[in-house]
């Protein structure tokens, strides 16, 4: 009897012991892994592509330029090649050239510019070319330079266009003559000038009163106040104050509301960032204009894309601007969700 | 199969085996988990290892730079050697640096330093071979772009290390947050496998003191109590213990036999004695009686030879020869001092007795005897026959007509046995007093005669309680009486 109570005692502590046993093994291959899983804090998964491009904002800050560039990365990664906002994400902002001249030496497969007339930005494309690297140009061309392709706003048309949209609110407001204010920026090489002849050859023959003032964008803060100064020192109100630049349009619709305008002068702007698009909800803002963002980024990568495979490459690329007021306001809102989505 | 190996090692060997495998499952668990920490560790080593290679990227750099600037404007030899040497370490260090386009920031802005630092250091190489040239405008710009490219170097390599910086922090944070739970996981599997070890031990040592203490406890019980109610232990093993308790067994089953010897040798011993002691006083019994009747037997010999010697001057010689027969008679009975005496004398003795009674009686008695010559040098205990030959004169045939009483002997083999019959044909004796005698409860005759029963008590202690003696009768058909010597080595 006592033997058997031993037994059962032994057999107990055996069965206790394997437990234990396993409970080690399987307490040891957890904590193998549990090691192992370190590596994975380390390292972060990424993707790797074939071709490097940079992309040179006039503005880094800009949303259109940022909604570009989004774009073009979007579409380029769908196809195998990454885009790079050279200067972005640096402890020192970089001017243009300087982050074109970065582009170069950091050895890019191509670049999508923002151009401008400037002789500075000609000669680093010439570099960029001597080098090797294709430069496309979008929103704006950079005509002196040997750049493969312009992926084109017809600024010239855009100008008609503001002009179109001028007719459009002086038969809205039964009026005969109207008064506009073109509010340009003070950036070299913009294409601001071409737009207002546009808007001027409409003019002609039409009791449309046209002026013009330089806005100083140099830096984010100088151009609401410009705009507010160049308001205030305005004998008459304009009827039309037209933007040609997405800051601009911000600055004069938030002049016009805390002046209270509203009602009394409407804005002409550029760009659809939410501000505008509530603005125009609100009627402070008739129309805005805004660039087929998508169609612009696919054309800037297929550009460079065919140039570094066949050498060849259309100089311009156009593309077309699309009008935003109060009309067609929620199915551009609703068409830009479902792009998103 | 591996238990009873186990359980037959010696107990030196089991007890070096129960530590070694004891500490062999301690020590695996400290190696393992050594150097799986180890691997943490390092691994938490490596973490700001990029900011370091960035950093030391840097110094190259402005070393590179410096050296650049002093040759260019001094052409040193010294500066030409550090520009050298940097540039030799810059490609070193460039090849770690990645290559491939990605979309992680911080590996895209290595491959854009990695081609600056090639622009740069092409553009260098371009600046001293000007130099050399003594193209003064051509170093300048050179190197101006040399110093515009490493200003973005510099900016790229420390925007780079604190994205690294900031990532390897995070890293780090993780990683020491984790090692933390390792360290309480290894404390945990430390405390698991060292109770599994202690109960390993327990379980392997109480196998070997087991039965140690089981033996013990039987010889507690085998000093309190009698070995012979002791049960064997059981024995489980071959080493040392198993051995000892085999032999304690053994021992067990020794003392237990030896006890059962002693007991019955001292039963045997008790019985013998007290047989001997029968014996004795039944001799002496039959001794004191004859004595008793034979006064002076020398005396009597003396006189009855002298009356024998007298007869034959006289010429009477059936008297000589009745005289001759008395005296050998009265001789056997008092010379008989032994306990054993050949059948053929007993035989004798009857011849003698028969023929004194015949001439007492006149020659009433008929003896008639049928005797195995084989059979006369058989030993038997004296004094058998002539009792049962005189109880036969007594009783048998007393009361015949004179002539008519017969008294028969015969001496045969049978089997492996001596047997001697006396029969009678006289009125034959009744049951019950046979009964009696067969049982002892007669009382040997008064009549002066050794008695039936005294030779049958004698035959019983002579013969061990064999059934030697057999007595049958019936009314008027005689009494026979028959007695079976066992025929063995010690009486022939």
């Amino acid at each position: 009897m006592k033997i058997s109570k031993d037994r059962i005692a032994v057999s107990v502590l055996a069965g206790v012991v394997l437990v234990l046993f396993f409970a080690t093994i399987a307490g040891l291959f957890y904590y193998r892994s549990m090691i192992r899983s370190l590596d994975e804090v380390q390292e972060e998964a990424y993707a790797e592509y074939t071709r490097l491009y940079a992309y040179i904002a006039e503005d880094p800050e800009s949303k259109i330029s940022n909604r570009i560039y989004k774009e073009i990365s979007e579409y380029a990664q769908e196809n195998g090649c990454y885009v790079e906002m050279t200067g972005q994400n640096l402890s020192t902002t970089y001017s243009k050239a300087d982050r074109i001249d970065i582009a170069i030496s950091s050895k890019v497969d191509g670049i999508i510019l923002e151009g401008d007339n400037s002789e500075e930005t000609a000669d680093l494309v010439r570099k960029a070319s001597s080098k090797g690297i294709p430069v496309v140009t979008v929103l704006s061309d950079c005509v002196s330079s040997p750049r493969k392709s312009y992926i084109g706003l017809n600024n010239y048309s855009l100008g008609k266009e503001y002009g179109i949209a001028l007719g459009h609110i002086a038969q809205e407001k039964k009026v005969d003559s109207l008064s506009v204010l073109i509010l340009t920026d003070n950036d070299e090489g913009n294409y601001d000038d071409v737009i207002r002849t546009g808007i001027q050859e409409y003019a002609v023959g039409r009791s449309i009163e046209l002026e013009s003032s330089v806005v100083d964008t140099s830096t984010p803060f100088t151009s609401q106040e410009d705009v507010m100064t160049i308001l205030d020192n305005m004998e008459q109100i304009p009827d039309v104050i037209i933007c040609l630049n997405e800051r601009t349009s911000e600055s004069a619709y938030q002049c016009i509301v805390d002046k209270n305008l509203v009602g009394k002068t409407t804005v002409l702007g550029y760009y659809d960032s939410d501000t505008i698009l509530k603005a125009i909800d609100k009627g402070s803002v008739y129309a805005t204009f805004s660039i087929q963002s998508r169609y612009v980024a696919e054309q800037c990568v297929n550009a460079l894309n065919g140039y570094i495979e066949t050498g060849f490459v259309s100089e311009y690329l156009s593309s077309d601007y699309i009008l935003i007021n109060k009309e067609n306001l929620t199915t551009y809102i609703a068409g830009g969700d479902k792009n998103e989505g | 199969m591996k238990a009873n190996f186990f359980a037959n090692m010696k107990i030196s060997r089991k007890l070096v085996a129960v530590f070694l495998v004891t500490s062999l499952v301690a020590m695996g668990v400290n190696i393992f988990i050594y150097l799986n920490l180890n691997q943490a560790l390092a691994k938490i080593d490596s973490v700001f290892s990029s900011n370091i290679s960035l950093n030391e990227l840097s110094d190259n750099l402005n070393q590179l730079h410096s050296g650049l600037t002093g040759y260019l404007e001094t052409k040193g030899t010294d500066n030409l050697e550090l520009y050298y040497a940097s540039s030799q370490k810059m490609n070193d260090m460039m090849r770690q640096l990645n290559d491939d386009v990605t979309d992680n920031n911080v590996k895209l802005s290595e491959r854009d330093i990695r081609n600056m630092l090639s622009t740069y250091l092409k553009t260098a190489d371009e600046a001293i071979q000007a130099k050399r040239g003594r193209n003064i405008d051509e170093y300048t710009e050179k190197y101006n772009e040399c110093s515009k490219i490493k200003d973005y170097l510099n900016t790229y390599i420390y925007s780079v290390n604190n994205e690294q910086f900031r990532t390897n922090s995070e890293n780090y944070m993780a990683l020491t947050k984790s090692l933390r739970y390792t360290e309480v996981m290894s404390l945990l599997i430390f405390a698991v496998s060292s109770v599994m070890n202690v109960l390993l031990i327990i379980i392997l040592t109480s196998s070997i003191t087991r039965p140690l203490t089981l033996l013990s406890a039987k010889a507690d019980e085998i000093s309190q109590e009698s070995p012979e109610n002791v049960e064997p232990l059981e024995v489980y093993s071959e080493d040392e213990v198993g051995k000892v308790t085999r032999a304690f067994n053994e021992m067990l089953t020794s003392i237990k036999d030896y006890i059962a010897r002693i007991r019955t040798q001292l039963i045997t011993q008790s019985e013998m004695k007290e047989k001997n002691l029968l014996m004795e006083t039944h001799l002496k019994d039959a001794q004191l009686k004859y004595l008793q009747s034979q006064i002076n037997p020398h005396f009597l010999f003396n006189t009855l030879n002298a009356g024998a010697q007298l007869a034959m001057m006289e010429g009477a010689d059936r008297t000589v020869e009745y005289i001759r027969n008395m005296a050998d008679f009265f001789r056997y009975n008092v010379k008989k001092n032994s306990d054993t005496v050949r059948l053929g004398e007993e035989l004798e003795l009857v011849d003698s007795y028969i023929y004194i009674m015949n001439v007492r009686f006149a020659g009433e008695i008929l003896f008639e005897k049928d005797i195995d010559e084989s059979l006369l040098d058989v030993i038997v205990p004296s004094m058998i026959i002539q009792p049962l030959v005189e109880n036969s004169v007594k009783y048998g045939i007393k009361d015949l007509e004179p002539g008519e009483g017969k008294v028969t002997l015969v001496v045969y083999r049978e089997g492996n046995c001596c047997c001697i019959r006396v029969s009678d044909n006289g009125i034959g004796t009744d049951e019950e007093i046979i009964a009696k005698i067969m049982n002892h409860e007669k009382k040997p005759s008064e009549t002066g005669g050794v008695g039936i029963t005294n030779v049958m008590t004698r035959l019983d202690l002579f013969y061990n309680n064999k059934e030697v003696f057999e007595m049958k009768s019936h009314k008027n058909e005689g009494t026979h009486i028959t007695i079976k010597i066992p025929l063995e080595d010690g009486n022939v």
